[in-house]
């Protein structure tokens, strides 16, 4: 789902330094749960749709990211709609009683949620995955200290996504190469479907290490001993805008600090 | 004297677990600036040789010597330097995301610094004539372009020997034409030392100089002219020989007075045509 939805363009938040739009998703996330009132959840609401307006991606690209998760958001709401009894009571129903809290509470309760997911949308639609990975490892590159191998780490990251579509491609490949002996990948009882994924997996494994240890000879040859003493041709540079937006989260924070209740 | 770019003598390797020797007494030399084919059918230990320069396999007897230095240990890391592989699969060997990434790879191994390695990347990537692929991702690349990286990212490390190691072999005709096109104009630019690593005779043909490998023995070594002059010796050991010589063994069979052994078609046209008036 996270990869292979970036929406290319070029607007602010695009050009945005990949490391700073990991730490404004970080920060955003925690600053969510100070907003407890009308007017705090207002100015956030704002805030968030600000962002999606400066980063240009097209309406309905956000809809489809968080289609999957309305269902999840609408139970949430229906959920404290009936459980919170605070407040009068608005409507009743034998035994069941809709408080005036719990209009209130849902409604809080599914937006945070809501501008959640709005948030960590906006960074893969704006973010390629491989600006993620070098973030990642620019963010915790302080961990090496601690013998933690982040280098290996971003690296074994942007080899699985550099080959996501060679074994998609491989993967289509076997599966005609199958159907073609008699398999049926998409009809018949499960436990023959199950079987049939089988005779897909084991040769796609199979593949896999050949290519895993061909790689590794290839790197090798070119000269690959770890992240020991290696330059960086990809650079991140941290521009104004970067830390103006952090500055603004900053405010933000501020802001809906002293307005909750 | 010419210099000597790679010196191999009296080899032996053994993969584990396997009763006989890969490669057996083998012996050559080749100078810089040539181009070498080694030639042999599929197990004749051809593809071995190359893993052995590289340093990528461990002899179990004899001496590597690149460039007067000895291949050991201590020596593997400054000589991978100097030489460069390009491998079959072109899948399995590229590992950046995108082109660039691709060729600066290796620059990066070897710390080299960014705005140096902005420009070679550049210059490279000319070379093989994929400027407008810089920023494509591998899946949107033929073979063949993915072959040319390849060797983007081995020439941007302005190494001494470049070593085809089957190459081409799982190219289309086209892709094998793009391929060999990039090596021959490098070689005439950069006077690079070449070893191409394979089982196809036309592709020997350009060669300077041929290896014939069979069951793991250099069986005989000389111009390509020397070589194919051998005919029958060389289908007996499973190779294909190229048309042109089929066609010239095949017409000196039928009578026609051939005097020249040219593997090139050109030759074998001018040979035809003047062949009355020669009379």
């Amino acid at each position: 789902m996270i990869i292979g939805r970036y929406v290319p363009g070029n607007s602010v938040i695009h050009r945005m330094d990949p490391r700073a739009k990991l730490l404004l998703v970080f920060f955003y996330v925690g600053i969510v749960f100070l907003a407890n009132n009308g007017v705090t959840y207002a100015i956030l609401t704002a805030f968030t749709l600000l962002l999606l307006f400066l980063s240009q991606v097209p309406f309905l690209f956000v809809l489809k990211g968080i289609k999957p998760v309305l269902w999840v958001v609408l139970f949430t709401f229906l959920l404290h709609v009936f459980m919170t009894k605070e407040g009068s009571v608005l409507y009743q129903i034998g035994p069941f009683a809709i408080y005036e809290g719990g209009i209130q509470q849902g409604i809080f309760i599914s937006l945070r949620f809501l501008l959640f997911v709005l948030i960590t949308t906006l960074l893969t639609l704006s973010t390629t995955p491989i600006e993620v990975t070098d973030a990642i490892e620019s963010l915790f590159g302080p961990l090496k200290r601690f013998r933690i191998p982040v280098h290996e780490l971003a690296l074994m990251m942007s080899i699985s996504l550099r080959f996501i579509p060679t074994l998609m491609d491989e993967t289509e490949k076997i599966m005609k190469a199958q159907a073609a002996r008699g398999v049926d990948f998409y009809g018949g009882p499960l436990g023959e479907r199950m079987k049939a994924i089988v005779s897909l997996l084991v040769p796609l494994f199979i593949h896999s290490f050949k290519r895993a240890e061909e790689l590794a000879i290839a790197m090798e040859a070119r000269g690959y001993r770890g992240g020991e003493g290696r330059t960086k041709y990809r650079v991140l540079t941290w521009k104004g805008i970067d830390t103006v937006l952090l500055l603004a989260v900053a405010i933000l924070a501020a802001a809906l600090f002293l307005l909750r209740s | 004297m010419e210099e000597i770019a790679v010196s191999v003598e009296n080899l032996f390797f053994q993969y584990p677990n396997q009763p006989n020797d890969a490669i057996r007494n083998v012996s050559f030399q080749i100078k810089k600036g040539e181009w070498v084919a080694i030639v042999g059918h599929n197990g004749s230990g051809k593809s071995t040789i190359a893993k052995l320069l590289m340093g990528l396999l461990k002899p179990k007897s004899g001496i590597i010597k690149v460039f007067d230095q000895l291949l050991n240990e201590e020596t593997i890391w400054s000589i991978r330097k100097r030489m460069g592989i390009v491998f079959q699969n072109p899948d399995n060997q590229f590992v950046g995301t995108t082109v660039q990434d691709d060729i600066a790879f290796g620059l990066e191994n070897n710390g080299v610094p960014r705005e140096q390695m902005i420009e070679r990347v550049k210059s490279a990537i000319q070379q093989v004539g994929m400027e407008e692929f810089l920023l494509r991702e591998p899946h949107y690349l033929s073979g063949g372009q993915k072959q040319r990286v390849a060797i983007a990212g081995v020439i941007a490390l302005q190494p001494d020997i470049i070593i085809l190691d089957e190459a081409t072999s799982m190219l289309d005709p086209r892709g094998r034409r793009e391929v060999i096109g990039a090596i021959e104009k490098l070689k005439v630019k950069h006077h690079m030392t070449v070893i191409s690593i394979t089982h196809d005779l036309e592709e020997a043909m350009k060669a300077d100089k041929m290896i014939v490998m069979n069951r793991g023995e250099t069986m005989s070594e000389g111009t390509p002219q020397q070589i194919f002059s051998l005919g029958e010796k060389l289908e007996e050991i499973r190779l294909d020989l190229p048309f042109v010589i089929k066609i010239r063994n095949e017409l000196k069979q039928a009578g026609l007075p051939l005097q020249l052994n040219d593997a090139s078609l050109e030759g074998l046209v001018n040979e035809l045509w003047t062949l009355y008036l020669n009379k």
